[in-house]
This record gives C-alpha cells, structure tokens and sequence, in this order.
C-alpha cells in the first residue's frame, strides 16, 4: 500500500490541472516532470482513486491514458495522427531519417505549406485548408497537449510524438482486412 | 637503401603535415603544390626556399613517391600503414583474410607434425616460427577491424542528419553482412575456425608430449608450448573482439530496420487513409485524451454504458400505502409555527403567566379553535414549567365562552433559576 503524503506533492494542483486537460508533461516542463518523476508511486495512486490513469512513458512523458475521446477531441487527434504521419513521409521522402528529423527539425509555416499542399485532399477531409489552417488547427493544439513547443522558427515536436508513432505501427494487415470487408 | 634513423627523423620533424596529408586526401593521391602547401601552412615563417628543401627531403627519403606515369604524389604505403596504425583510422579488412590465415595455419600445423615425426628439428623450428607469426598476423587483424568498425559506428552516429538515411548507414550495413557475420559462423562453437584449432592444439600438444616423452629437442618445448598459448589466446581475443564489434553494430543496424520499418509503415498507413478516407482509418488507432468536458459529460460510450447499467440494477422499492396512523391532522394554515410561537413566549416575561392569556394577546386574528390548538401544544411541552388553576375559570377566546381550569406556564430554566 502506498502511503500517500500530500505535503510532498507540492504541485499537484498544477500537475492535475495539466494532465486533466489532456496534457503531456514531458522533460521540457521541468519543475512538474522532476516532482513525477519524484513521487510517481504517490501521484500514480491519488489518481487511480480518483478514477484516471497516470501512465509514465518511458521515453519520458506522463500523460493520463484513456480509452475514447470526445468526438471533437477524438478529430482533433486523427488530424495530428495524419500530420504526423504525413510528416515522417515527408522527411522519408527528402531522404532524411525520418524520427531524427521529426524530433530535429522545426516545422514552420513554410514546411505546414507544403504538407498541406501535397496532400490536399487528405487535409480537405479534416477542413485544413491551407499552412495557417494546419498551424492553428493542428499546431497550436499540439502546443496545449504538450506535443510539440512553440519556438521563434516554428514549432519542436516533443517526446509524447511517440504516442503517434506507436499508433502507426498499431496499423497492421488484420485492422486493414478488417477494413476491407466493412466497405 | 635508406637508413631508418634518418626516414624516423623525417617523420618526426614532419609528422603534423604527414597527418594532414594523410587525413585529406586519404588514399588519393595529390601534387607537389599540395604538400608545399601544406608545409607553408604549419610552418609560416618558412622561406620558400625551405620549403622546396623540405618538401624534396620528403620525396627524397621516399616518405611521399610519385604515381607511376603521373606527377601526381602519394604516402607510400609503409607509412599510411603505420599513420593509419598511430592514428586508429584503420579501415575493416575482410574476412577472407583472415579464413585464408587461419587455413594456411592449419597447412602449417601438419607440416610441423611431419617434420616432427620425420625428426627434423630445424624444420620443425622454422615451422613453428612461421605459425607464430601468423598468429600474430590475425591478432592483429581482429584488433585492427575492430577500430576500423569503431570508426564507422562513429561516423554513422555523428552524421548530420542532412544525408538520406540508407546512405549513412550504408557502411555499418556492410560491415556487419561482410565481416561480423561470416566470422561470427567460423568463430561459432562448431564453426571450422574451432575445429581447426582443435586439430592444431592436438597436435601441438602430442608434439610436446612425445618430447617429454623421448627427451629429444628439449629446447623446441618451450617454443610449441608458446605457440599453444598463444593460439589458444589468439582464438579468445578473436571471439572477444567480434563480440564487441558486434555490439556496437547492432543497435545502429537495429535502428536502421527500425527507421525503414517506421517509413515503410507511413506510406502503407497513408496508403490506406488515401484509399478509405481519414475518420475511418484513423478512429479505431489514434491516442485518446483526457480532458475535464469529457470527463463531466455523458458524452464518452462508458459514460453511457455506466449510465444503463445503473438503470438496469434499477428496481422499484414496495410502494406503501399510508393507513390512518401516518396520516397528519389536518393544519390550518393560519396557525404560526409552533416553534416561533414558544421562542416568542420564553422572550415575554418571565414570571408565571396565563397560557390563553398570551396566545389571545399574541394572535388577536386567530380563531378559537386554531388557539386552543396552539394551547394544547404549549401546555404537552416538557420545556415548560406549568401550573394549573385551583378554580374553573371562564375565559372569552375570539368571541367564544370556555369555562376550563386554566394553565399558568413560564420557561423552565427560568424558573429553576428563580429557586436560585
């Protein structure tokens, strides 16, 4: 049984703010990972009590797991879901080691462009229609998950990425052929 | 002939340009203006004329040579083997060369147990000095490959990300399917690599055995003893060697397979959204999130299923009728709270006082009977202290005549503190 004592949890209030608005505390959010990574045992069990899953990511993230989203949320997730994925075909493309670049390279306006214009019509279905679509719609969303930071050039994608990534590799040929015959 | 001292000198004196050379045109070659360069570049305050001696000096004592047909210079190989050596920026050598050493090393070994069982000591020496140096010859090469795969690992890992991703790890890919796994199946327990050490350490030590044995070539003992070691050395360090080139290749290759796979996978994902449409392949994988309006809302399916089920473990309580007993007495609703009625009568007076008295006083618009009711109450409170008339009384109560023995009351406390 863990003992839970609320007097070491000094920022739990700014960590439970966080994480239940759908954020990633990550490495970047110093103050609060370091008290996580500190009493992760603590913290994992006041918010198992109070119904949430606390998971700790390995690649250094902490985010509550769920199993559904809203639908609102659940769209604004398949739209970083496709840009990501966009993206490390993009760089794959260029000839780039796609994760190096993906964690490397500042996405700014101009880079938002060109995705959206070389996949119009996938965007077109989520209603990004342009890079300043693309940059509100999915960027600065990714800004409040804690997916990616904001900076002078553009934006940094962070460690919580990997979500996506795993997402990725979930896609296999027995989702698809199940795909296949509901159509 | 050269003499050594002075080529070692040379060297010596020059080796920062050597280096440079070295390290910038690798094993190309370059011309006569480079190497002045070079040496005008380390050595400022040179004359030109000095420089010309030096760089003549150079070519003289055959540190640098001319290509054949050509103008063009290049290290000769001596000392880019050696500079390669000192410097650790050996390239891998193949495999091969060290299957052909090892077999050659097995040629040897029966032609040592032939000259022993033929008793030609000279012979057997000479043998044996040769396998000696074979031995050394593939220490060397384990040694030497495994910088030389230290060195790759480097460059692959401190590449700037601008190159395509097949090409950086081109070389790593290569050294692993040209010389980490083709070794690894020969040093393997049942590889030939073992089994042809086996049959030179058998011999060896029957070689060694029948010297005991017989006493003749005493002084050859020492010498096969020494090449058992060192074979049985050479096979350890051969094997540590590859372990750890092995080690260092593999998580390059692994991310590599890892990267390609991550590729290969966004385009087949991508494939599919382009062909169904993006809600409908993308809903059953994307991450879910957590935020506060979904948590306070029925909008999530377990939300809903939570709801449902707590409908379904609904169940009715027996419904009671109320019989008589339950049934409050009808109230009228003129008649002030009876607690706001008693509050308002421990405030008066404190002395004993007539209950119908106050009520009438209090409350001039009610009629009789809701005052009598406010009176049957005051007089069945125990808070109160009463007192009843010795004599019948008749008292008028809202245009109404009643002849009782009428109570006195006042608060308890009040009385009690009175005895006091």
């Amino acid at each position: 049984m863990t003992t839970i004592n609320l007097a070491h949890l000094t920022e739990l209030q700014a960590i439970n703010k966080k994480l239940a608005s759908g954020y990633h505390i990550s490495e970047q959010d110093t103050t609060l990972w370091q008290q996580l990574d500190q009493n992760i045992d603590a913290y994992q069990a006041l918010f198992s009590a109070l119904g949430h899953d606390l998971h700790h990511d390995a690649r250094g993230f902490y985010y509550l797991a769920s199993d559904e989203s809203t639908p609102n949320m659940g769209k604004i997730s398949r739209a970083i879901a496709l840009t990501v994925f966009i993206l490390i075909e993009h760089f794959a493309n260029q000839g780039k080691d796609p994760l190096r670049a993906i964690f490397d390279e500042t996405a700014d306006l101009e880079l938002m462009q060109t995705l959206v214009q070389l996949n119009k019509h996938l965007f077109d279905q989520l209603e990004i229609f342009s890079g300043s679509d693309l940059r509100k719609d999915v960027y600065l969303r990714m800004v409040r998950l804690g997916l990616a930071r904001e900076t002078e050039q553009g934006f940094m994608h962070l460690a919580p990425l990997y979500r996506y990534i795993d997402a990725l590799m979930e896609v296999n040929e027995e989702n698809f052929d199940g795909l296949e015959e509901e159509l | 002939m050269i003499p050594a001292k002075k080529v070692l000198n040379t060297l010596n004196e020059h080796w920062s340009v050597l280096e440079l050379l070295f390290k910038r045109f690798k094993m190309t070659d370059f011309s006569v203006k480079d190497v002045q360069n070079i040496i005008k570049h380390k050595n400022p305050q040179w004359t030109s004329e000095r420089i010309f001696r030096e760089t003549n000096r150079l070519l003289n004592q055959e540190i640098i040579i001319p290509l054949a047909k050509s103008s063009q210079l290049e290290i000769n190989r001596a000392v880019a083997d050696f500079a390669s050596f000192l410097l650790q920026e050996e390239h891998l050598g193949l495999a091969q060369e060290i299957t052909v050493l090892v077999n050659d090393l097995e040629r040897l070994g029966n032609r040592l147990e032939q000259a022993a069982d033929e008793g030609d000591h000279s012979e057997l020496r000479r043998f044996s000095r040769i396998m000696d140096e074979r031995v050394r010859k593939i220490i060397k090469l384990f040694i030497h490959n495994e910088n030389a795969i230290f060195n790759i690992v480097e460059q692959a890992k401190s590449d700037s990300s601008a190159i395509s991703l097949q090409k950086r790890y081109r070389a790593v890919i290569e050294a692993f399917d040209e010389y980490i796994e083709p070794m690894l199946e020969m040093v393997d327990i049942r590889g030939e690599f073992h089994a042809c050490f086996n049959i030179i350490e058998t011999q060896l030590s029957q070689q060694i055995d029948n010297i005991e044995l017989y006493g003749r070539g005493t002084q050859d003992k020492r010498m096969l003893e020494q090449l058992r070691t060192r074979i049985l050395d050479m096979h350890l360090i051969g094997r540590e060697s590859l372990r750890k080139s092995a080690d260092m290749l593999m998580p390059l290759r692994e991310e590599l397979r890892r990267n390609s796979l991550i590729t290969r996978q966004a385009s087949k994902v991508l494939g599919m959204i382009r062909k169904n449409g993006v809600d409908r392949m993308l809903s059953p994988v994307q991450p879910e999130f957590v935020s506060d309006i979904q948590r306070f809302s029925l909008g999530q399916q377990r939300h809903m299923v939570a709801y449902m089920a707590g409908l379904a473990e609904f169940e009715h309580e027996e419904y009671q009728l109320p019989d008589q007993n339950d049934v409050p007495d009808y109230q009228s609703p003129h008649i002030p709270d009876y607690s706001e009625v008693k509050k308002r009568f421990s405030g008066t007076e404190k002395t004993k006082k007539a209950l119908l008295g106050f009520l009438t006083n209090e409350y001039p618009k009610l009629e009789a009977d809701e005052l009598l009711f406010l009176y049957q109450k005051l007089v069945s409170d125990d808070a109160l202290d009463l007192q009843q008339d010795q004599q019948r009384v008749t008292v008028t109560i809202a245009e109404q005549d009643f002849s009782l023995y009428p109570f006195n009351a006042s608060t308890k406390i009040e009385h009690a503190n009175d005895n006091n």
